[in-house]
This record gives structure tokens, C-alpha cells and sequence, in this order.
């Protein structure tokens, strides 16, 4: 009781409200700098659809890595507080990493999702408990938008927490070789 | 225990359920969480890591995760937001939603683009072709914030700090005053850069 008029005389108070309004003012005047987008194109809007629907958390990992493998190189390579050697190590480095961590982070949540849609159907006749076992109480049509939004979360949650464990069984080895092999290879490109 | 799991999913589905963009932004956070704590604990528990290295990396693996998480939700969840926003008062839109708007609102250049309009709550018979939409935009908002906040921003401040953390490491064992012996500019050599990587657990390779 005490808290909430204590919050609520915070909330009353008008320095507080003053700071609300020039907030609201600075963000209105934010938004009217921006120009209007009215989309009329049909492909477009299908496609729009289509990512909204379908972009999961595996397709987002591995648009992370591709764009990973377009970008960090590069930074790395124009790190200038390091010396050419080091760089070239580096860059290495994090190309092996990209790789490793694109390649388990993408097959670990795909399985997930998968595995998840397998073991989340609706009760009813024929479909045995354990396919039900992360069908959400109350749950009766499996085809919509919001039900498929819920499985690829769930799935997520899943791939994370057996993410954990890959990280050091598949991640770190996995990149410890691909940096001797990319470092080794520049090496022999090197002497040539 | 069941009850816990079936409050769970009910959770899941009612947060995420309608919310594809909030979810990425969510579990890609959740997924920095738990390689932040994947590398910190890889640091704790190695025991070829003296108790002297360790009091200097797991301050430095907290600083890195820090960077991380926080540079990835105040990026991400700001491209997501604005992205909401200009959907939900109609700056971005769709010529079907506009011209529904235009024939039901008495001023639609007032209407559109005000702080307080949300379409959707005020046209709920738009659901269908708004909840689309809006779903779509709100996918690409959260994952090219996540581009722009994985693939640059956090490289560049992690360079940074990496670079700044080993120059007064190397002061350090050259017994040497950091502030004073070893200038900004000074490009770090392969020996220290060995040395210093043999010390450090290669966390970076546990982005999940």
C-alpha cells in the first residue's frame, strides 16, 4: 500500500509528468520527420508474409552467419592495433569460429523446431501422450499462425539449452581445428 | 512440477504466440545469456587457469558478455520498436490498410503518423492483412538489428576492449605503470599476442 502511493504520487508529480510530455514531443517530432511507405506490390507483401510467417530462429542464425562471414573478417582484417601476423591469425580465427558456430547453431535449432512440431500435436484419437507432451493447455487447431509462432519458440528455448553443452563438446573443438587448417593453409600460400 | 511446465508453455504461447519479432528478440538474448555464462564458467572451472589468471579473465569475460547482451537488446529491440511504431500509427503501411483508413477516419494526415494511433486496436477488423504485415515487418526489423548488432557494432567495441584490456595486461608483465610506459598507439606484437591468447579460453567461440 505504502509502494503504491509512493509510485503513484512519483507518477502525479510534475517534474515527472513534465519530462513524460517532452519526451512524447521529442518522439512526435521524431515520427513526422520520417517519411510515409505505402506497399503496394503484391510479390512484395507475399514475401513479407511469407518472412513473417516462416523466419524462425534457425534462418535468423544463419542469416547471421552469412552476413558474419561478409563482415567480421573485414573488421578484423583492418584492425590496426595489431600487427599483420596477429591479424592474419585472427582473421583465421574468426572465419573458423563463423563456421563452426553457423553450421551447429542452424542444425541444432532446425532439429529442435522439428523435434518440438513432432512432440506438440493435438490430443485425440490415435495420437499417443508423448506426441502431446508440448501442446500448451486448451490448445485445439495446430494450423495457426500463433501455434506455429509457439513451436518455433519452444524450439528455440530447447536448442538453446542443448547449446550449452554442443558449445564445448562441437563448437570450441570444431573451430580450434579450422583455425590450424585456415592458418596452416595461409602459411603454405605464404611461402609460395 | 507439471503444473510448472504446462504454466510454461501457456506462457510461451500466449507471449510468442502472436509476437515472431519479440520472440527472436527474446531467445537471441537468452542465447548471449547462456554463452556469457558458458564462458565464464569454462573460465571458472578450468584448472590449468592459475587463481592469478583467473582473477583477471572472469572480470574481463563479464565485461565481454556485458557488451554483448547489451549491445545486442538495446540494438535490436530499438529497430524492432521503431519498426512496431511505424506500423501501428500507419507511417509504414499498405495501400489496402491506407485506403481502409482514409474511408473510415474523418482526418486521415492527422490520424496517421500520431504518436497515440494503434491500428489495431482501432480497426480490429484489419487483423488479418495488419497482423501480416506487421508480423513481417517486425521479422526483418529484429533480424537486421541483429545483423547490424552481432556482425558490427559488437566486433568493433569487443576489438576495442580486447585491445585496450591486453595493452595493460602487457604493462603489467613487463611490471611496467600502464597509463604512463605504454602509448595508445603502440600496435601489440605476435609474442604478446601469443602469450596473452595461451592465457585466455577461447569464448568466443561460444556465441550459441
Amino acid at each position: 500500500m505504502a509502494l503504491y502511493s509512493i509510485k503513484s504520487s512519483i507518477l502525479n508529480a510534475p517534474l515527472y509528468q513534465g519530462a513524460l510530455n517532452s519526451m512524447r514531443s521529442i518522439k512526435q517530432k521524431g515520427l513526422n520527420i520520417l517519411p510515409n511507405a505505402n506497399f503496394s506490390d503484391e510479390k512484395f507483401l507475399y514475401y513479407l508474409n511469407y518472412i513473417g510467417k516462416n523466419f524462425s530462429s534457425d534462418k535468423q542464425r544463419l542469416a547471421l552467419g552469412v552476413t558474419a562471414l561478409a563482415t567480421q573478417p573485414f573488421i578484423d582484417a583492418h584492425n590496426k592495433r595489431v600487427d599483420e601476423k596477429t591479424r592474419k591469425v585472427s582473421v583465421a580465427r574468426t572465419v573458423a569460429k563463423i563456421i563452426a558456430g553457423t553450421l551447429t547453431g542452424f542444425l541444432i535449432r532446425y532439429g529442435c523446431i522439428k523435434s518440438i512440431k513432432a512432440f506438440s500435436q493435438i490430443p485425440g484419437k490415435g495420437v499417443a501422450k508423448y506426441k502431446t507432451i508440448f501442446t500448451p493447455k486448451g490448445v485445439t487447431d495446430n494450423t495457426t499462425d500463433a501455434f506455429e509462432q509457439y513451436r518455433n519458440a519452444m524450439g528455440t528455448v530447447v536448442a538453446l539449452g542443448v547449446m550449452v553443452f554442443t558449445n564445448f563438446l562441437i563448437d570450441a573443438p570444431l573451430t580450434k581445428f579450422l583455425t590450424n587448417t585456415f592458418v596452416k593453409h595461409q602459411e603454405l600460400e605464404d611461402k609460395k | 512440477m507439471a503444473n510448472l511446465f504446462s504454466n510454461f508453455k501457456n506462457m510461451m504461447y500466449k507471449n510468442y504466440g502472436e509476437n515472431p519479432g519479440t520472440m527472436l528478440v527474446h531467445t537471441g538474448v537468452l542465447g548471449w545469456i547462456l554463452s556469457a555464462m558458458a564462458q565464464v564458467s569454462a573460465v571458472v572451472f578450468n584448472d590449468k587457469i592459475s587463481k592469478e589468471q583467473k582473477s583477471f579473465l572472469i572480470p574481463q569475460e563479464i565485461a565481454d558478455a556485458a557488451i554483448n547482451i547489451i549491445s545486442f537488446y538495446v540494438i535490436t529491440s530499438s529497430f524492432k520498436n521503431l519498426a512496431s511504431k511505424l506500423v501501428s500509427t500507419g507511417k509504414l503501411s499498405t495501400i489496402k490498410i491506407k485506403n481502409y483508413i482514409n474511408s473510415k477516419v474523418k482526418n486521415p494526415s492527422e490520424y496517421i503518423g500520431n504518436l497515440n494511433t494503434n491500428i489495431e486496436k482501432d480497426f480490429p477488423e484489419l487483423k488479418g492483412d495488419y497482423k501480416a504485415f506487421k508480423n513481417g515487418v517486425d521479422v526483418v526489423a529484429s533480424t537486421v538489428g541483429s545483423i547490424i548488432s552481432c556482425n558490427i557494432v559488437t566486433p568493433v567495441l569487443r576489438n576495442e576492449y580486447a585491445a585496450q584490456k591486453q595493452r595493460e595486461a602487457i604493462a603489467r608483465m613487463h611490471g611496467q605503470d600502464k597509463k604512463n610506459e605504454i602509448p595508445k598507439t603502440d600496435k601489440i606484437s605476435m609474442d604478446s599476442y601469443i602469450k596473452m591468447a595461451s592465457m585466455k579460453y577461447p569464448s568466443g567461440s561460444l556465441k550459441v
